[in-house]
């Protein structure tokens, strides 16, 4: 897996509110801890899509990313998820 | 009471809408992090799609944890709930590991240096401050 360096993430808090949302029980609730490793695990989501779509797209010597290359990677990744 | 039950609908539609704009503002800024380190351009159909997808994924995340908590006998999501997560590609679940350890050192550290500072005594206010504006910068 690529690593992610320091940069764009995701906030805590958004990460909270996405999680809250779905939860069936009231009184669930997040450690402080679990979210940020959460918020880690969607960054990480992300990067993997984007970057094996990049590579789709440079095995296709495509100019750039699109839905096309995305979706062929699509399958895999969710697995891996 | 209909309207209620629509206004209660919009309401919620609405809250779902923010939360899938920020989801895609913080998709949009990895993406061009990547495209920028592997000189790859993405389309704008793509990083919406990535963003709904993680919008979604997110479902499917929040319920395993909350069940992953409950069949522990906790109400309290806890980092452990997380790497449970992370059990499907190996690679993944290290990565996982290595940064839950990371999280719960930097953790300890700080809380190492804010007790440190307490005990102090004189020298408190101005460090205090300091650690309260590095803080609200995360």
């Amino acid at each position: 897996m690529e690593g992610a360096g320091a940069g764009a993430g995701f906030r805590k808090e958004l990460v909270s509110r996405l999680l809250h949302v779905h939860f069936k029980d009231d009184k669930t609730k997040v450690s402080g801890d679990a979210l940020q490793l959460m918020a880690e695990l969607l960054k990480i989501f992300v990067v993997e899509a984007a970057v094996r779509g990049v590579r789709q797209a440079q095995a296709e010597d495509a100019i750039l990313v699109d839905v096309d290359q995305l979706e062929k990677v699509l399958p895999q990744l969710l697995l891996d998820f | 009471m209909e309207e209620e039950a629509e206004a209660e609908e919009q309401q919620r539609f609405s809250h779902q809408q923010r939360l899938k704009a920020a989801v895609h503002y913080t998709v949009g800024c990895l993406c061009e992090e990547v495209a920028l380190d592997k000189e790859m351009q993405f389309s704008k159909q793509t990083i919406a799609a990535i963003s709904e997808l993680t919008f979604r994924q997110c479902e499917n995340f929040a319920k395993d944890l909350e069940m992953f908590a409950r069949h522990a006998r906790r109400t309290t999501i806890n980092t452990e709930d997380v790497k449970l997560l992370a059990r499907r590609s190996n690679s993944l679940l290290k990565y996982i590991t290595d940064k839950s350890e990371e999280i719960a050192q930097t953790n300890l550290e700080r809380k190492a240096r804010k007790k440190k500072k307490s005990e102090n005594g004189n020298h408190n206010s101005r460090e205090l401050a300091e650690a309260g504006v590095v803080e609200s910068e995360k």
